[in-house]
Parts: structure tokens; sequence; C-alpha cells
């Protein structure tokens, strides 16, 4: 119970760390594309701005047929960048309204430099208007011939929906229009304009945005991995302890050995027993183990990379346990499990909590054998180090950035524990020997003994084992 | 008395692990596959149809777009939805995935598929049609005028690895048709020495981005589409369309999916819905004609 509430205490902190750090990637947060502009000295506005990559010239029911781009009802604009020239076609309402002359080239300068900026603030990295300097065919007609195009600018579909549509003599209508963008104009007056974002509003947006559930899946899943493990692991460890030593040996290697061994062979080995593609894993699945790319895969995979941890350490502080002790306790009667919960856990205790706390680590760090076995399904088993991977991958920089300062706070937090603990723990041992210290060196100074108390590590060892074989005599002359 | 409980506390815990541990070791890792499946079983059957969707890398952005409109249309959820080279996709499929529909980037990688009897060979239809672009850091002044001004960069080509990610295939397509790569189909040759030293290769078409966004590699061969889902990078060459095969992406309903009916009618969705359409168009994707 209480090393729950220390997890979940842990979890609380690395979320309080990692607000504070997060100011630093607040300039990376996405800016929103811009969609509206208005420019001095023009009565008009651009709002509702529309870019389409491509169009398509894919066979539809409801559509007319040709290379098109669907626009919205009320466009008053549209712009077709060609290889040479770029066809811009503006609505007669708005040509009335704004008092433009469509073959005037200072009423279109002014519009050109606007929707240019658009573009520009649109093109998300493909091509702009403004890269090369093109002449510009502006017209009001709804069809219009231009380079050996014909651009049909209010096109209906059965579906009632508007498209460009353009069409070509030689078949290729797709040089017309290498992009489309679309959008209405409207009073300068009544533009809105959006806000420049600051840092603490952006900042909140990319926390608002981001997906938090590869933190719980990575809870979750090393949680009950080291439940496993570390129940696994002192039951392997106790059990080992026991056997002969050649078949210790065996057993040694053979639980050691995901530790040695790259995340990915395990991934892969898994995946070879479980998965479809094997004999094992065809019968497996036939009898209902189906577990590839499943929650229970991502915890497979946390235990066996975090088992090893809990194993060897458990074993190590097992074997550094004096065996006359254990056989003593064997002598008065105790059974092996008693011996095991009543002396050996609470002896080995320190090591294995170091180890235990290792284990989980080395869960929640899982990569490898996790993407393997279980894939990446958000929610399901993505882990924290899937994630950053992932969202780097997708170009999510700063939420990559994010995972990374919560995992490098958790490992502080992990590293401040054990230190804490071993100190705390290490500091109660020093306690009792220097009470013990304290106590032999009376008893010394009593029986008048020359020797330097505190030199006396050799002394104090030597009388122990000579009282031991003193005491040992008599019992055994006597029990012959 | 801190350590005490603790201690105390972890003996129980582990006692307590050790016996559910002793319930059921002999099947360990049957109990909670067995249970899963169960519940995902009547978990389907009470809610609403939930679509396995595995899509090539490429469609990361679009397709979550598309896929909120058709929730929103029809009330349809997904599972989350795979974005991965496509022949890893179906290197995942082979494996055992559970998937409703496949979209893959390339007809070599779909007719994989239909081979291995992973897909409904009757469902499929070419859904996009893409250009393979060569791309430089936004802002650089990397000038590349034809593909064979590649070898002459000062620093690495971004290229995905031909073996799973289809973009590698045309990009070494596109290479060979100017001497730089000496196999014809694109996964079957070597690099030519003037640029071998240079090419990096990615486990994706995104990552063939993400190299040349973040400074790594000078040039990298995507799909135009890859432009717009990427920030800080900008198209610096479009591949002529003779240089490579054409680049389509077929999609089909997978063979072991229990939705097919659903799955079909979302594959019809992205292929006729205006709206989606748009979406498409946006990222960059030409639906195929």
């Amino acid at each position: 119970m209480l090393n729950r509430f220390r997890i979940l205490v842990a979890c609380a902190l690395t979320f309080a760390l990692c607000w504070v750090p997060g100011f630093a990637f607040a300039g990376d947060a996405e800016d929103g594309a811009q969609v509206a502009a208005t420019a001095h000295g023009l009565s008009y506005g651009i709002e509702g701005f529309e870019r389409l990559a491509k169009g398509t010239a894919r066979a539809m029911e409801g559509q007319p047929e040709g290379y098109r781009f669907p626009v919205d009802e009320d466009v008053d604009l549209v712009v077709a960048p060609a290889a040479d020239r770029v066809v811009v076609w503006i609505s007669p309402k708005a040509i009335e309204r704004y008092g433009l002359d469509p073959q005037n080239n200072e009423c279109v300068s002014g519009l050109k430099a606007l929707v240019c900026e658009l573009d520009s603030a649109n093109c998300m990295g493909g091509a702009q208007l403004g890269d090369v300097d093109l002449p510009w065919y502006v017209t009001a007609e709804t069809t219009f011939d231009a380079g050996g195009y014909t651009y049909g600018f209010d096109e209906r579909g059965a579906d009632g929906g508007r498209y460009v549509v353009i069409a070509s003599a030689s078949g290729d209508a797709k040089g017309g229009a290498r992009w489309l963008d679309s959008a209405q104009m409207v009073e300068a007056s009544s533009v809105v304009l959006r806000d420049e974002q600051g840092p603490l509003t952006s900042l909140a947006s990319l926390l608002g945005g981001i997906d938090y559930r590869p933190f719980w899946v990575s809870i979750k899943t090393s949680g009950l991995a080291l439940l496993i493990s570390f129940a696994l692991g002192l039951f392997a460890a106790w059990k080992t302890m026991g056997t002969s030593s050649r078949i210790k040996g065996l057993l040694d290697s053979v639980f050691t050995i995901p530790m040695v061994l790259p995340p990915t062979v395990c991934g892969f080995l898994l995946l070879m027993l479980f998965g479809r593609s094997t004999g094992v894993g065809q019968w497996l699945i036939a009898h209902g183990v189906s577990i590839v790319f499943t929650w229970p895969a991502a915890v497979i995979s946390a235990v066996v990379v975090s088992f090893p941890l809990v194993y060897r350490t458990a074993l190590g502080a097992f074997e550094s346990l004096d065996t006359q002790m254990l056989d003593a306790a064997r002598t008065l009667g105790w059974s092996e499990r008693r011996i095991f919960t009543k002396l050996m856990m609470p002896l080995g205790w320190p090591s294995i909590a170091a180890g235990t706390v290792l284990a989980f680590a080395r869960a929640m760090g899982e990569f490898g054998c996790t993407l393997f076995f279980a894939g990446n399904y958000a929610g399901i088993t993505q882990t924290i180090p899937i994630a950053i991977y992932f969202e780097w991958m997708g170009g999510n920089t700063s939420v990559a950035l994010f995972w990374v300062v919560v995992v490098i706070a958790f490992s502080f937090l992990v590293i401040l524990f054990i230190n804490m603990y071993t100190a705390h723990s290490q500091k109660y041992r020093e306690r009792g020997l220097s009470r013990a210290e304290r106590k032999q060196a009376k008893d010394l100074a009593g029986q008048g003994d020359s020797l330097d108390p505190a030199g006396g590590d050799a002394l104090r060892i030597d009388r122990e084992a000579l009282a031991e074989l003193m005491r040992d005599e008599p019992a055994m002359q006597g029990g012959r | 008395m801190f350590d005490m409980v603790s201690r105390r506390g972890f003996v129980s815990l582990s006692a307590a692990a050790g016996l559910g541990l002793a319930g059921c070791s002999g099947k360990k890792t049957s109990e909670p596959a067995g249970s899963d499946a169960g519940s995902a079983k009547s978990f389907s059957k009470k809610k609403a149809v939930e679509l396995q969707v595995f899509a090539a890398n490429s469609l990361e952005k679009a397709l979550p777009e598309v896929q909120e409109l058709y929730t929103d249309q029809t009330g349809t959820t997904f599972a989350d939805t795979q974005f991965k080279a496509s022949g890893d996709l179906v290197e995942q499929m082979r494996a055992g995935a559970a998937v409703d529909v496949l979209i893959t980037a390339s007809k070599g990688t779909m007719d994989d598929a239909e081979a291995a009897e992973l897909v409904d060979a009757d469902t499929r239809e070419d859904m996009f049609v893409n250009d393979l672009v060569i791309i430089r850091a936004e802002g650089s002044d990397t000038k590349v005028e034809a593909i064979a001004d590649v070898a002459n960069l000062d620093g690495k080509i971004a290229i995905g690895d031909a073996k799973t990610v289809p973009a590698g295939k045309y990009a070494n397509q596109a290479l060979a048709s100017v001497g730089l790569y000496t196999g014809t189909e694109g996964d079957d040759g070597e690099y030519a020495p003037e640029i071998a030293e240079k090419v990096a290769l990615a486990d994706k078409v995104g990552t063939a981005a993400a190299y040349v966004s973040t400074g790594d590699c000078v040039a990298g061969f995507v799909y135009s589409s890859d432009i717009f889902r990427y920030d800080g990078i900008e198209e610096a060459f479009v591949c002529p369309e003779d240089s490579h095969k054409p680049i389509v992406y077929p999609g089909a309903v997978a063979e072991s999916s229990e939705h097919a009916d659903e799955a079909k009618a979302f594959i019809d969705f992205c292929l006729s819905n205006r709206k989606a359409q748009k979406i498409w168009a946006k990222y960059g994707f030409e639906l195929s004609a």
C-alpha cells in the first residue's frame, strides 16, 4: 500500500516538475495558419483563405467531370497558379462593391500583395505564389481561357457543391493549377484578425493538446510488470539458491540473459513465439492465446526486461547472507517459507529494494521489445518512450520534448529515492554498529585489554569466533 | 518505523503477487490474453463498430481528419490508426495484428499483402496518387534543379529504406534514371559511388522528412504531401513523373476483418465525400482518377 502511495507521489511530483521547464519550448508550438488579412489603403480584406494543394480528376457521383477543386459556395476570389502565369478570378459582386478594375494593374497589385502574404502563410512548405514573379491574369468571367487551359470558376455538381474545374485540350489539365487558393472578400473594417499567440497561451494550448495517455499506459504497464517480476524474481532467486551448482549455473544464465540481450532480440523472439508466422504461434493463437500487439504483450515485454534486475539483486542479497544463520533457523524448526519471509527478506531488503526501483525504471524505459511485440497503439501499448520516438517522427517535436522532460524528471526522482533510501538504511546500520562498538569498547576496557579499541575490528572478530568455538566445544563434547 | 512499515507492506505485496501467480502459474500468459480477447469481442457487439486502420506513414496528418469527419457523420469510431512504412504494416499483419482497412503507398506492398492473403483482393482500389519531390530545410540555400544535382550537394541525403519504405523505392528509381543507382526496380541495386557515402536511410518516409527538417540531412526524397505535414521543410525540386513508377496508394479491406462491410464503406467515403476530398487536397493527396 505504502509503496503504491510512493509511486503516486512520484507521479504527482513528476507532473509538477515538468510544468516548470515546459516554458523552454513554448516557442515551438505550431502557429495556426493565417486565414485572414488586411492591408493599408485597401477598402477590402480577405477572409476564409483556403489553399488546396491538389485537385482530382477521379470520376465521382454528383461531381462534374475533369480536374477539379471543391471550393466554398461564397468564395469571391480564386487563384490558380500555372507554370507560367497566375489565373485569378474575382466575383463580379466583389468587383462592384470594392470598385476593382481587373485590367488596372494598380488595383490588382494591392490584392496581389495580400494574396501572396496569405498564400505564403498557408503554403505549409509547398511552393509559394511569391517565389517567382509571374504575370497575373485577372478575370470576372466564370469561364476563362489561358495558356491552353479552360478554367470554369463556378461549376456545379449534381450534389449542389461548387467546383473550380480545369480542362485542357491536350488532356492533362493538372498543369492549369499547380494548387488553388480561394477566399472571401469582405469590408476591411469587418475582417477579424486572429491575435498573435503569446508564449503562455501557446504553452497552454500545447499542454492542452497533448495526449496524456502514454503516461498512464507507462505507469500501468510498468506497475503491473514490476509486481510480476518482483514476485517471479524473488521466487526464482530463492529457488535458484537451493539448487546444485551445475543446474544453478544453467538457471542463472537463463534468468539473466534478457538483461544482456538487446531488447529487440527479446521482442523478436516473443513475436516469433506468439505471432502468426511460426507454428508455435499459430498453435497458441488457435488455442486462444492471441496477445501480439495487445496490452498484455506490453506487460510481458516489460516483465522480460525488468525480471533479471530483481532476480540478480535478490540472488546477490540472499547469497551474501550467512548460511550458518539460515541453518540455525532450520535447526530451530523454521519452515523454509518462514525463513524466507522472516530472515532472508528483511536482511536482504536494502539490496532488493534498490533492485526493485531499478527494475521499475527499466520497465518504464522499455522500448525495443515493446515496439516489436506490442506495437504502437495510442492509449493501449504506447508508453512514454514509444510516444517520444513517434511524436518526433511525426513532426511534433514539442510534444516529444515534453515527454523527454517528464522522463528526465522522473529519473531524477528515482535516483533521489534510491539515494535517500540507501542513506536511510545505512544510517540505521551505522547507528547500530556504533552502539555495539561502544558496548564492546566498554567490555574491553572492563577486561583491562591493552589493545586499542578503535582498531579492534580484527580483535572483535577473533573474540567472537573464539567465544563461538568455546561455546561449541562443550556442546559437542556433551553430545558425544 | 517508516522502514518497518514499508518493508511489511512490500512483503505482503509480494506475497499477494505470489499467490495470484500461483493461481494461474500454468497459463500465466494465456490468462490475460484470453480475457482480453473475450472482452474485446463483447465490447464490439455492445457498442458501435470500431475500425482498425493500417495506413501508409505519409497519411499521418490527413487521415485522422477524415476519420474524425467520418466518426461525426456515422458514429463509427477508430482504434489507434497505425502509420508506418507500408512494408512494416504488411509484416505486422503477417505477425497477426488485427486490421480492418489497409492503405499502402505502393502497388508492390499491396501485392505482397494480397499474395499472403491478408487482404480481400475484390475490395482493392487505387485511392491516391502522389508526387516524388526533393526537399530541403525551410529557408536553406540548397539548390536542386535536376535529380542529378543531389550528387553535388555538400551533406547527407535522406532516403527511405527501400526494403520497407515505398518512397525510398521510388527515390531509387528516380536516382537510377540519372545513373546514380544501379537497379531499375528501386530495391535491387547499389548507390553510385558519388552518393553512396551521402545516403542516410530512413525507416519511413516521415523519418526522411524529419532528418531534413532537423538539419541532419541537406536534402531528402519524400512525397509532395509530406511537405504539408512537416514544419521546417520545403519543396526544392519535383521529380518528373517519368523518372519513377507512378506513385499510387491502394486500399483494401483486410481478410481477417470482422467488419468488412463497414471497412468497405469507409474506403468508399474517403473516395467520394466532398469534405474528405477537401482534406486530401489540403494535404496534397490527389484522388486517383
